[in-house]
């Protein structure tokens, strides 16, 4: 997508920002943002997106960063309606594994069955837009660690305790 | 390959500086740790045992065997609802023998909605950490879902009971690692507990541990981050220790395999 107009974000940053404090809390952003149920946007993911594009590490978004927090969103949302086949504003296990293999992982029955697990925060063995986002950003982090140690890129690894923990706990973003 | 991408300039080799006397540095060797027992963490078997893995073995005694020292939310002065514990009468139709009334009472004080089932919001809302505030989603998502048998994603009279304890163990265990009693524990009381709980990590590593818990100053780790940082090594660790046969604190792990206990054994 390309960035939309100063104007257009103007407009959103004002409705997102409630309070009029001139940034945007994670709780603002929380509200703003819908995963197409009515439960709350995941709050975890909120505060990846906000780590990501606080570039003065105050902990929320200011007018010169919302535009990219903006774009990100709207990549997502892209994203993820293509993925949600039966337009049913979430997605599957096929949908999700169809997806992952379009960005390329080669994963498991077993693997894809336990992300839907994780991530599925209403317990319907469906995932939500924002739980979407959560799944492909901690699968990518780790996966990221792993390949970081996997320098013959075999899909093995030999790795010391501590670093194997600091691997698994890194997948908290 | 079953990731995406290809081989890039990586870092990749040792991180190097890890302290080696110890195989590792996780306990379980020869030296009987407290909760080095297979399967005694927490998590593996809740209620059939005292917490195993908990950190038990520190200066103070047994906790647990004594009366709740601390009452969940009561670290640092929070009370779980307006209701004082114990005295509910006329509590649940039939009561439940086998529970204490104290216990009755903590439960129907934290259940605010009635339904005869504890859910995680229902517990964040009651436990408070010594920061004043309450504990963290992650927090209660994990400690339901330790004792929620039937994953229904809420816990009845009898889970409760079990939790309570839990909790409880858990708060008296970090009261006598928050030396200064400030309500949290530093880089250096995080150290000093992971001693006592048989752990040797790199200052590296608990500046790392430190540090993902608290982003803001970097500095301290609250009551409910402390819980879920030792639920968490115990699991990864008892992970790592099926498949370090040879004791040496490598290990070979395949990608699959790495990103099922990462998923798994996380919250």
């Amino acid at each position: 997508m390309a960035m939309p107009s100063r104007e257009f974000l103007w407009d959103i940053f004002r409705r997102f920002d409630r309070d009029g404090s001139g940034t945007i809390t994670a709780n603002e952003l929380q509200q703003a943002l819908s995963n197409g149920s009515w439960t709350p946007f995941n709050p975890e993911t909120v505060r990846v997106m906000i780590g990501m594009f606080d570039r003065n590490n105050c902990g929320a978004i200011n007018f010169n960063d919302f535009g990219s927090l903006w774009k990100y969103v709207v990549d997502w949302q892209n994203c993820f309606r293509s993925f949600d086949r039966d337009n049913s504003g979430n997605i599957d296990k096929d949908e999700l594994k169809q997806a992952l293999i379009t960005f390329g992982y080669r994963l498991s029955d077993n693997l894809v069955s336990l992300l839907v697990r994780k991530f599925d925060r209403n317990g319907q063995g469906t995932i939500y837009f924002d739980d979407f986002i959560q799944c492909c950003v901690v699968l990518s982090t780790l996966t990221n660690s792993f390949r970081t140690y996997d320098t013959d890129m075999d899909g093995v690894i030999q790795i010391h305790y501590e670093q194997f923990l600091t691997m698994v706990f890194s997948a908290r973003v | 390959m079953a990731y995406p991408g290809a081989p890039g300039g990586y870092p990749g080799g040792q991180g190097g500086g890890y302290p080696g006397q110890q195989p590792g540095g996780y306990p379980g060797g020869a030296g009987g740790y407290p909760g080095a027992a297979p399967g005694g963490y927490p998590g593996g078997h809740p209620g059939s045992a005292p917490p195993g893995g908990h950190p038990g073995g520190y200066a103070g005694g047994h906790p647990g065997s004594a009366p709740p020292g601390g009452h969940p939310g009561g670290y640092a002065g929070g009370h779980p609802g307006a209701a004082p514990p114990g005295g509910h009468p006329g509590g649940y139709p039939g009561g439940y023998p086998g529970v204490s009334p104290e216990i009755q009472g903590w439960f129907q004080a934290v259940d605010s909605d009635r339904s005869g089932k504890i859910s995680a919001m229902e517990l964040q809302a009651a436990l408070v950490n010594g920061q004043g505030r309450t504990f963290s989603d992650t927090a209660c998502a994990l400690m339901i879902g330790m004792f929620d048998r039937d994953r229904s994603g809420t816990i009845d009279m009898m889970e409760f009971q079990q939790l309570f304890g839990y909790i409880n163990q858990w708060l008296s265990a970090f009261k006598g690692f928050d030396r200064d009693n400030s309500g949290f524990i530093d880089e250096s009381e995080l150290t000093q507990a992971f001693m006592q709980m048989g752990y040797r990590f790199s200052p590296d590593f608990v500046k790392f541990l430190v540090a993902k818990s608290d982003p803001a100053t970097k500095n301290k780790v609250s009551v409910d981050q402390f819980i879920v940082i030792c639920v968490q090594i115990q699991r990864f660790t008892e992970a790592f220790k099926t498949r370090d046969t040879e004791m040496r604190g490598v290990i070979n792990i395949g990608y699959e395999d790495f990103m099922t206990i990462a998923l798994s054994a996380s919250v």
